[in-house]
């Protein structure tokens, strides 16, 4: 008995896999860049943020969730043939002007994985109308200071707390564009003023 | 059941439009009442929404925008910014200020949208614009101005202020905002 095949094929070249990973653990691991910002190595995957959508067997489907399994045919740089980075491009360029980020000026710039994305899909301009929406930092607590002017809403800092901490400190509240990331030691909803949250 | 038979056995007349499955469902013109409402060709989830010639059908799609952006949850990037866009540039036009700029932009919306959202919702959520788009093409144009582009910002109102200020409100106190109207 021949042992099962374990390769994908990532654009074209052969990528092992162990049972279990999903299609980005396993290009990662065998140094194939696929971009992502809400995946991160420790926490898992989200699926929110769609960077890493790549086509499988000739669908979209974002490689974060996807499991590996043997036979798959993964287009990560082209989709359909079509050059996917200007789809990338977009998705972060939504992302930029759903919040307000000033590289420049932020404290993050040179170690920042939007930022770097920005930059690997080329991404020159945010290109849509920017929606600058009022978030105002939120000292409040003693020991966290909220500042969510940058927030992608990939929760990260929600998993973190949650599965690394025990503590569930964050989540996500709110629908659409006007969700946004509340401690959760804030008073609970009722108590929230209106306009607020 | 051919849709022109549903329409017959409910009275309707001068139908424009018959949406099929709700706003994410599909646009059907006249010329397409022969179809059959069936899995393998027109499949419905029970909803038939039927526009008479008294509706527009810009404003048809303008107000599946405006439910599809409120009815995000917000998960995934391209739903939640996207359908804010696709929202936004048809408030654009439907301002007089829309240009064949915002009709690429809303092609290329929908291309994205139904590629990599999340879930259906995101998915579907551009069905409507490009359907209308394909279909009912005046219905945007004849809102177009000429020119290929717009800025989004309206400048002669963000000049109102300095005119306040000034005191001035003469005919070079004003921007010409349909630049692209004088070609």
């Amino acid at each position: 008995m021949t042992a099962p095949d374990s390769t994908i094929l990532i654009d074209d070249v052969p990528v092992s896999f162990k049972p279990g990973q999903t299609i980005l653990e396993a290009a990662l691991e065998a140094g194939v860049f696929i971009p992502h910002l809400c995946f991160h190595p420790e926490l898992g995957a989200h699926g929110s943020c769609r960077l890493c959508n790549v086509i499988v067997n000739g669908r979209n489907i974002s490689a974060c969730t996807m499991k590996a399994a043997s036979g798959q045919e993964i287009e990560v740089d082209t989709w359909l043939g079509e050059s996917a980075q200007a789809y990338r491009r977009t998705l972060v360029q939504m992302l930029f002007v759903e919040g307000n980020h000033f590289c420049p000026s932020c404290e993050k710039s040179g170690n920042c994985q939007l930022q770097a994305l920005g930059y690997d899909s080329e991404m020159m301009t945010p290109h849509f109308v920017e929606f600058f929406p009022n978030r105002p930092v939120d000292a409040s607590h003693p020991d966290v200071l909220l500042d969510l002017n940058r927030c992608i809403q990939c929760e990260l800092c929600v998993r973190a707390s949650r599965d690394v901490d025990g503590k569930s400190i964050f989540a996500l509240a709110g629908r659409g564009m006007a969700s946004r990331l509340r401690p959760t030691l804030a008073p609970p909803i009722g108590e929230v003023s209106e306009g607020e949250g | 059941v051919r849709i022109q038979q549903v329409l017959e056995d409910c009275g309707a007349g001068d139908v424009v439009a018959v949406q099929i499955s709700g706003p994410s469902g599909v646009c059907l013109t006249p010329d397409e009442f022969r179809r059959q409402i069936a899995f393998e060709d027109v499949p419905t989830s029970g909803a038939f929404m039927v526009f008479g010639k008294d509706r527009d059908v810009f404003n048809v799609a303008r107000n599946f925008a405006h439910f599809f952006a409120h009815e995000s949850c917000g998960f995934c990037t391209p739903c939640r910014v996207g359908t804010a866009l696709i929202r936004d540039a048809l408030d654009k036009i439907a301002d007089g200020r829309g240009s064949r700029y915002e009709i690429n932009e809303l092609m290329r919306l929908a291309d994205l949208l139904k590629r990599t959202s999340h879930c259906g919702l995101g998915q579907t959520a551009g069905n409507p614009i490009r359907d209308t788009l394909l279909k009912f093409r005046p219905a945007y144009e004849r809102r177009l101005i000429r020119g290929d582009f717009d800025p989004a910002v309206d400048l002669d109102a963000a000049l109102a202020r300095a005119r306040e200020i000034s005191g001035r409100d003469d005919a070079d106190a004003h921007v010409d905002t349909h630049i692209g109207a004088k070609a």
